[in-house]
């Protein structure tokens, strides 16, 4: 029995998993609060650097390792993923879009990703910078931003935004950021999921060890949801990543190939 | 009103439904036909580094010698350095390369890359796999 053990030891820490990419502590500020600070790829489970992480087939992987795990679409619903509680109505208008295989996806122009699709997509990194009284949200898709600052009053002269009115707090260990004050021109999470100016995001942010932080964020819009939505996800630390310039508008050619597609009556919907 | 017109005017409605904006880049299923799988080998003629995609040109040379330049889509190019790719390096114009994908719904010299392999041997993709961004196995609500 006891050789049995130590050969489980050995062979545990001969695969590197418990001596090298072990849950380590959560960071912590002077005052005691989790740090999140780091650069982070959503939608993904695997601990390591980015390339250590991507080995897979999927969206944006190297294929060095084809049995690793995928990574998502940003407008994919993952496998076991309950159904958005859309209005009747707006659920038909959901499927119209999902039809039209998202050829109506905003960020098709070139525009900002929205909450929570952005924090949740997989396939490029984003950047959180804390400090004492604000964090900052860095995101490579779209290159758009969100400054968040702690225990502030929201200002009465919100604009509507793609990236919407972020106002932060924490309860406890985790950082629970409200969010307002959007437009209706973004998806929340997969192929036409839109929503109108009434949107109100919560998220929650719970850095559970080193390399992890727990994504929880509830959607709420009364004129198309029956009720609020809530997903879950990851954001794995990729240390060694940084973000990269992504200038959209520079030779974004597909909105004239779709309309070339419409003109010539290219068949290309679901049903 | 030109016939092209026409028919564009009638179409719109029917294919975008109400207040959708015009078009998305990121739909694989709208612009290439997952039936319609290449692999071709040529001599690449020009690269270009851009955002939101990548494209390169192929001359492909057919049986009677005819060359035709294709054109091919590929990832955004943080993702393509991510995965290893280094511009006028890991491939250029002159080299000899194979790329499998995916040929456009409307025909023609236009494909879908996915996987290239270099000069030397080494395979390495350059696009997304087939279907992303085209809404996934099931749509986000249940089918009403």
């Amino acid at each position: 029995m006891r050789a049995l053990v130590i050969a489980a030891v050995i062979a545990v820490a001969a695969s590197g998993i418990v001596s090298a990419q072990g849950p380590g502590s959560v960071p912590r500020t002077a005052e005691g609060k989790p740090d999140l600070t780091g650069v982070w790829q959503g939608g993904s489970t695997q601990r390591g650097t980015w390339e250590e992480a991507n080995r897979g087939v999927g969206v944006g992987g190297s294929g060095v390792d084809p049995s690793a795990p995928t990574v998502l679409s940003s407008n994919d619903r993952p496998e076991g993923r309950e159904a958005a509680p859309y209005q009747p109505w707006a659920a038909k208008r959901v499927v119209e879009a999902y039809n039209r295989r998202g050829i109506d996806d905003p960020t098709g122009l070139c525009l900002p990703a929205g909450i929570p699709r952005i924090v949740m997509l997989g396939l490029f990194p984003q950047q959180f910078v804390q400090t004492r009284d604000q964090i900052v949200m860095l995101y490579e898709y779209m290159n758009v931003f969100r400054v968040i600052p702690f225990n502030a009053k929201r200002p009465d002269d919100i604009i509507p935004s793609y990236m919407g009115n972020s106002v932060a707090q924490w309860e406890g260990d985790t950082l629970v950021i409200d969010v307002i004050g959007f437009n209706d021109k973004t998806w929340l999470a997969g192929t036409g999921t839109f929503h109108t100016d009434a949107l109100h995001i919560t998220e929650r942010y719970t850095r559970v060890d080193r390399d992890q932080i727990n994504y929880e964020v509830t959607i709420e819009d009364p004129n198309v949801l029956t009720r609020p939505w809530t997903l879950r996800s990851t954001l794995m630390l990729r240390e060694g990543t940084r973000l990269q310039e992504m200038v959209c508008a520079e030779n974004n050619i597909d909105p004239d190939r779709y309309e070339k597609l419409l003109n010539e009556g290219v068949k290309f919907t679901r049903d | 009103m030109p016939w092209r017109a026409i028919r564009v005017s009638l179409l719109i409605p029917v294919l975008m439904g109400s207040s959708a904006p015009l078009s998305a880049h990121h739909s694989f299923g709208a612009e290439y036909d997952v039936s319609k799988p290449i692999t071709l080998t040529g001599v690449v003629t020009k690269v270009e580094w851009t955002n939101p995609h990548t494209h390169f040109y192929l001359d492909v040379a057919d049986a009677a010698g005819k060359v035709t330049n294709w054109k091919f889509e590929g990832y955004n190019l943080a993702v393509l350095y991510r995965i290893g790719w280094k511009k006028d390096t890991t491939f250029k114009p002159g080299d000899r390369i194979t790329v499998s994908g995916w040929q456009a719904r409307d025909g023609g010299a236009w494909g879908h890359s996915r996987q290239i392999t270099l000069p030397d041997g080494k395979k390495m993709f350059f696009g997304p796999p087939a279907g992303t961004g085209d809404g996934g196995a099931a749509p986000a609500v249940e089918v009403p």
